[in-house]
């Protein structure tokens, strides 16, 4: 076999406010013609590093120490400028990660696929005309399944659904059939449903062309899908590497195997069931309708139906998981819990009495910590408002503080830290803390875990499984992860089109499940072994297409 | 999408009315109760209090005030805005012979600030923390702090040193016979009628009292531009094309100028009110016998009319020019354009 890419000892730094970091040491591996490798890594491990230095979209403060990459035998590092230029989007080219945000959001979808082409095709030195560019992309743009080129091409950004930029994105890449594609975590922002859409066609794409992937990301499950070979990396390191079948049944490194353990299981052995609780309900939810009004000069709104006929019970001590991706309604129905919105008719009821100075019942963990603590405040500062709240006096807060960093495992002294000082997983940490402070008897969880890394993910989890043993919390959890559900929660109900379509213990759910939607998504979650890819419902692709139309334009 | 667009507009033309009612009752109201009699100021020290008082009710002074302002609403909307103590003329012709000239200059100014400040901002971005971004930062520092009349004394002085030929006063040299109307624009009467002369000299008129009106709107529209840019150049969709080998400057002059150029344009419309302001002192300045020299006086002879008329065309102005560029932003940016709201 032909090598394609052949990546040697490659160094490179980072500078920045006088000090210099090595952020990839030693990197060696290679992609043959026809290969399907899978780069793993978590946040910070270099993975996208290693794809800009090949891409040659370094940022102005990396420097290249030492190592080559070669590129079908030239040196890339050795070429002219204009050399490398050609080869960008022509020779291998890059499936960008996140489509919401890697479109000019005053561009249409087709000026950023003319100029593409427009340029490439000039550095080739083969200019074409409009009309030939035009064709040239509508056909690319059936080649990604999107079935209507014309409305895609003069769509506005924001006018397409996630899944369909993302395979404008692909048809970006393809535009001249690279020999390497680069794929750089794709569909990771997506609903898992149209994840799953995204990788079979990335795949199908490129065994059909017999192009040469190199698929980065930090998902297991992915990777047992789409790669022949398994790259590992840690702090810039390359830690494994072999064939996919080698490393997932035996894998080397003590890192691989913390990965493979952090993954949570959806069938056999591993899985843990929480017990259901039998206590006196704490939340109950009775024929629950939301519309949101819409306000106009001209048009009475007639208004967006956001949840509708939604009855729930949650029993106290209960880790209750609703799933669903975007636009299902479920944060809608958090929020109801939450007290933070009326509901349009039926009842919400949250029972019990508060502890003694707090205000209310509930509180709330969001999903991103990068955003929801106050990157100015430090950790004192921000546990100090909750407690200000509480009426503590000076030297109570700082004992209550203390005594909460330490039930959520952080050492004392970081409360003078700022939240740039500390990693995801620790500013999750605080977050909890921060709603613990105030006393909640339920803490409603929004996606927790889905800014973190798999193995951040677990300890977290870990941490709230405990807190809620030793402070006997309710925790209502809204996820679109249904594989963190199987093995938290101790009932799931799922959300499709604003209904719950599904209700049950997970385990009931995994096996038995009856709505064509809740199969759709237990099918769409990535596994990490053929074992539970087996035991994984059933899905006709006309009832999977019932639920995807949104995504193809058609 | 039309509708949205006639709706944006319908709604924004209720709340000038509003805006114009409140404004009017305030000053209308203010204008009446500071102290000074405007009929002693008319007719001087010597005047007897019989004819002070005489005056008064022929000016309707003497009613309360509620009822003057509904007498003066009613009149306006017929338009007719008074009689003006100081020329002894209809208000309405007074603004109509003064108001085209300020309009000139605040017109020549806007386009002015954007030449200058886009580029300049673009040009600051892209050659971030280097010494041309420390120097277009002092100029902005210095645009923005140092007053506008003391830029207009400052350029008279540096003309009268280094060029004593160009003109520092006036709008057009008069022996030129300078065409009058349609528009009352000079720069764009000339050009109609094709007096190049005419329009020469125009343009060497209105420069200086242009660059020192402009100065702060350079200062403040350079940083915003540069800091869009900074912070569009390292989005996502910027990497895209970068990643595609699409050339920096198209990059860069194509993409995101234009995405850039949204907030420098919002804030375009609020340091409208102020180059208003500032064309307060820099037409005396420059004896541009403008709409602005017009309201000043207005003031200090306590002329009601025409001070109630100069604060409501200048409001009305304000309210207008944001207008425009709302719809302007709009035709730049889909987003608010179809969808409504900020993205």
């Amino acid at each position: 076999m032909k090598r394609l890419l052949d990546v040697q000892n490659l160094n490179i730094s980072f500078s920045g406010y006088g000090r210099t970091q090595q952020v990839l040491h030693d990197i060696s591996f290679c992609v043959n013609e026809g290969e399907q490798v899978s780069l793993i890594g978590e946040t910070g491990s270099g993975k996208s590093v290693t794809a800009k230095a090949i891409l040659g979209t370094l940022p102005a403060n990396a420097t290249i120490d030492s190592g080559s990459i070669g590129f079908e035998g030239m040196d890339l590092f050795n070429l002219s400028k204009p050399d490398r230029e050609r080869l960008k989007g022509t020779a291998f080219s890059i499936i960008m990660q996140d489509p919401l945000s890697s479109f000019n959001p005053v561009f249409r979808i087709g000026t950023h696929l003319d100029d593409v082409m427009r340029h490439a095709d000039r550095r080739q030195g083969i200019p074409d005309s409009a009309k030939g560019r035009k064709s040239r992309i509508f056909e690319t743009l059936r080649k990604v399944q999107l079935s209507d080129p014309e409305r895609i091409f003069n769509a506005w950004p924001f006018e397409l659904s996630g899944g369909m930029r993302q395979r404008v994105l692909i048809a970006l890449a393809l535009l001249h059939q690279p020999q390497l594609l680069i794929a750089d975590e794709p569909g990771t922002a997506l609903d898992v449903t149209t994840q799953y859409e995204i990788l079979r066609l990335i795949k199908s794409l490129v065994v059909e062309d017999g192009l040469s992937l190199l698929m980065i990301t930090h998902n297991l499950g992915v990777v047992r899908q789409t790669a022949d070979r398994v790259l590992v990396m840690q702090h810039g390191h390359m830690v494994e590497q072999g064939p996919l079948q080698r490393v997932f049944s035996a894998p080397e490194s003590d890192y691989t195997k913390s990965l493979m353990a952090a993954v949570p299981p959806l069938y056999g052995p591993n899985v843990t069931n929480q017990p259901v609780s039998d206590k006196a309900p704490i939340i109950t939810l009775t024929d629950v309708q939301k519309i949101y009004k819409k306000r106009g000069l001209f048009t009475q709104g007639e208004g967006h139906l956001a949840v509708d006929g939604i009855n729930i019970t949650v029993n106290e001590g209960e880790i209750f998981g609703l799933a669903g991706e975007s636009g299902s309604g479920k944060t809608t129905v958090a929020r109801m819990i939450m007290d933070l919105l009326e509901p349009t008719s039926g009842t919400v009821t949250v029972s019990g009495t508060p502890s003694e100075n707090a205000l209310r019942l509930s509180q709330i963990v969001y999903q991103n910590p990068g955003t929801s603590l106050n990157p100015k405040r430090s950790v004192q500062q921000i546990l100090d408002v909750p407690l200000k709240h509480m009426g503590y006096d000076k030297p109570k807060r700082r004992a209550r503080m203390e005594e909460l960093l330490t039930l959520v495992r952080l050492p004392v002294n970081f409360l003078s830290k700022y939240p740039h000082e500390l990693s995801g997983g620790q500013k999750q940490r605080v977050a909890i803390a921060r709603a613990l402070a105030a006393e909640p008897k339920i803490i409603v969880l929004d996606e927790p875990t889905s800014a973190l890394d798999v193995s951040v993910q677990r300890t977290v989890m870990d941490l709230l499984l405990e807190l809620r043993d030793s402070l006997g919390l309710t925790y209502v959890i809204i996820s679109h992860d249904l594989s963190l559900m199987r093995n938290f929660c101790s009932r799931i109900a799922i959300m499709f089109k604003s209904r719950i379509v599904e209700a049950g213990t997970p385990e009931e759910v995994f096996r038995t499940a009856k709505h064509p939607y809740t199969r759709a998504l237990i099918s769409a979650i990535p596994v990490i072994s053929d074992a539970e890819e087996a035991q994984k419902p059933t899905v006709t692709d006309e009832e999977r297409s019932q639920f995807l139309v949104a995504n193809t334009g058609s | 999408m039309a509708l949205r667009l006639l709706e944006t507009i319908l709604r924004r033309l209720l709340s000038v009315l509003l805006v114009l009612f409140v404004l009017s009752l305030m000053i209308f109201t203010l204008a009446r109760i500071v102290p000074g009699d405007p009929a002693r100021m008319v007719l001087g020290p010597s005047a007897t209090q019989e004819q002070v008082a005489e005056l008064r009710t022929e000016m309707g002074l003497d009613q309360p005030i509620l009822t003057q302002y509904v007498t003066y609403v009613g009149k306006a909307v017929h338009g007719d805005l008074g009689q003006s103590i100081v020329t002894n003329r209809p208000v309405s012709r007074d603004i109509a012979e003064f108001l085209p000239a300020t309009l000139e200059l605040v017109l020549v100014t806007i386009i002015i600030v954007l030449l200058i400040a886009v580029p300049l901002g673009v040009l600051t971005a892209r050659h971030r923390n280097t010494w041309i971004d420390n120097v277009g930062r002092f100029f902005s520092l210095v645009g923005v702090t140092i007053p506008s009349f003391l830029f207009a004394v400052g350029l008279q002085l540096v003309a009268a040193n280094f060029f004593p030929s160009w003109p520092i006063l006036g709008r057009v040299d008069y022996q030129l016979n300078a065409p009058d109307g349609p528009t009352g624009l000079l720069l764009i009467d000339s050009l109609m009628s094709g007096r190049m002369d005419v329009f020469a000299d125009a343009s060497q008129h209105i420069l200086f009292p242009a660059l020192a009106l402009a100065m702060s709107g350079i200062g403040q529209i350079t940083r915003i531009t540069r800091s869009a840019m900074i912070e569009n150049q390292r989005r996502d969709h910027a990497l895209t094309l970068r990643s595609f080998g699409v050339p920096e400057k198209v990059v860069t002059f194509k993409y995101l100028l234009k995405l850039s150029s949204v907030a420098p344009l919002t804030i375009m419309g609020l340091e409208f009110a102020s180059m208003i302001g500032n064309a307060f002192v820099v037409e005396m300045v420059f004896g541009w016998g403008g709409f602005a020299s017009y309201g000043l006086t207005a003031i200090l002879q306590k002329d009601l009319n025409a001070l109630m008329a100069v604060v409501l065309i200048s409001g009305l102005f304000f309210i207008f020019a944001n207008l425009v560029i709302d719809i302007v932003v709009g035709l730049i940016d889909p987003r608010l354009r179809l969808r409504g709201g900020t993205a």
